[in-house]
């Protein structure tokens, strides 16, 4: 062992779990030879000693008593927003949920509605057809009868656009079905409605709007 | 139902964590005094101590994630924070003016005494302590901190890489220069050791 090799592991050596009997005995052995490592051995258990001292009046028993107050404080506070915070997000994700299963249910609900509103317009259009019928009989139009049978066509069910007849009780659409026809323009004129006179041969298709007496109480001209 | 005092660091972690006020207080008692010893000879100050542990401990209380089981103990994840809140305190030093007793020369902050002994004793206490004191305060942060680690807090040069975290060599290597320059602050040492330079 040299002075460089004593110096680093020689002093201190009892921190050291690596340092081992072969060492210790060459620390031992050159500390023997050498004066300049004796005297500094020497001198660090000197300095050991004072710094011993100083690790005695420092070995205090602890923070005081008023850091554990404060951290304990601080945990309970941290605590509490940690649950209020676990509580908002639960409720928010629940209420999501529910907002979920209602649009779920809804929807549901609606499409039962519409096959039950499809059954009641295709009803509807099984009785127009004994209506549009007598009409193309009228028109004295065999072939424009079947087109016009053909042509029932069930519109959407709203009452935007529609003309009331000229004496008929328009009590709205909500008992009303609609019933599309294919027509020549002339027949508006059998309607009441005004004709012009070099389109009344156009065959066009209306919309009419059938009370529940089975009378058209308003009418649209389809696109 | 658990003991607390006799569980595991994890495991009172772990349900500290979850909001368990006794567990934490088992874990601060546990690691408050080394820290608090490691903090106070490192800055010289109670005042300063005091507030580094609280930081270091504030740290586990506001996020627990923070340490990691897989890359060591608790001990050194506490001295690493307390490492680095030191070295804040160290930055911010010229800054401020502590307000506590200075030493009776009027020179640097004074440290608190463990217990009260007669004025006498007290006082050669004191001065005994006064050179050491200050040769290891004004000790450069890594020297000063292996020589603390070691020499004050008696950690293994194992405990003291893993606190300061760095290998145990370059622990064994600021251990030999914070020796050498101890020695030249003390004056016990006339003829300086070879090879070793005493800057600082």
């Amino acid at each position: 062992m040299n002075c460089e090799e004593f110096a680093l592991a020689g002093l201190g050596a009892e921190h050291d779990s690596e340092y081992s009997a072969a060492q210790e005995a060459a620390a031992r052995e050159h500390l023997a030879v050498c004066a300049h490592c004796a005297a500094l051995a020497e001198s660090w258990d000197a300095a050991l000693s004072k710094l011993r001292l100083l690790a005695d009046i420092t070995s205090v028993d602890g923070a005081p008593a008023r850091v554990e107050m404060r951290l304990r404080q601080e945990f309970r506070t941290r605590n509490r927003i940690m649950k209020t915070r676990r509580a908002a997000v639960i409720a928010a994700w629940g209420l999501a949920a529910a907002a979920v299963l209602v649009g779920a249910v809804s929807w549901t609900n609606w499409r039962a509605r519409q096959v039950v509103t499809k059954q009641d317009a295709a009803g509807a259009v099984a009785n127009a057809k004994s209506a549009s019928g007598s009409d193309a009989t009228s028109m004295g139009n065999d072939s424009a009868a079947n087109n016009l049978v053909a042509d029932n066509l069930l519109a959407e069910n709203g009452e935007n656009e529609f003309t009331a007849l000229p004496g008929a009780i328009y009590s709205g659409s909500d008992d009303a079905e609609i019933v599309r026809v294919r027509m020549q323009r002339s027949s508006l004129g059998t309607l009441g409605f005004p004709v012009n006179e070099d389109s009344a041969a156009e065959w066009i298709q209306v919309d009419l709007l059938v009370g529940n007496d089975g009378l058209p109480q308003a009418v649209r001209v389809a696109e | 139902m658990i003991n607390l005092k006799e569980a595991t660091d994890d495991v009172l972690l772990k349900r500290a964590a979850k909001g368990d006020e006794e567990a934490f207080t088992v874990v601060y008692r546990r690691h408050q005094a080394a820290i608090y010893r490691f903090a106070l000879r490192m800055t010289g100050s109670p005042w300063a101590a005091e507030e580094i542990v609280q930081d270091v401990f504030m740290t586990l209380v506001r996020d627990p994630k923070k340490y990691n089981a897989q890359l060591g103990t608790i001990s050194a994840f506490l001295y690493g924070v307390a490492r680095n809140r030191i070295l804040k305190h160290r930055e911010r030093l010229p800054r401020e003016v502590a307000l506590e007793v200075k030493d009776e020369d009027g020179s640097g902050p004074g440290l608190v005494l463990k217990d009260t002994l007669t004025p006498a004793i007290w006082a050669e206490k004191r001065e005994r302590t006064a050179q050491i004191r200050a040769a290891v305060l004004e000790l450069p942060e890594e020297f000063r901190e292996a020589v603390v680690l070691c020499e004050l807090q008696e950690l293994s040069y194992e405990e003291a890489a893993a606190a300061a975290g760095c290998p145990i060599g370059t622990i064994r290597s600021r251990l030999h220069r914070g020796r050498a320059l101890l020695l030249a602050k003390l004056e016990i040492f006339r003829e300086a050791p070879r090879r070793v330079s005493a800057t600082g």
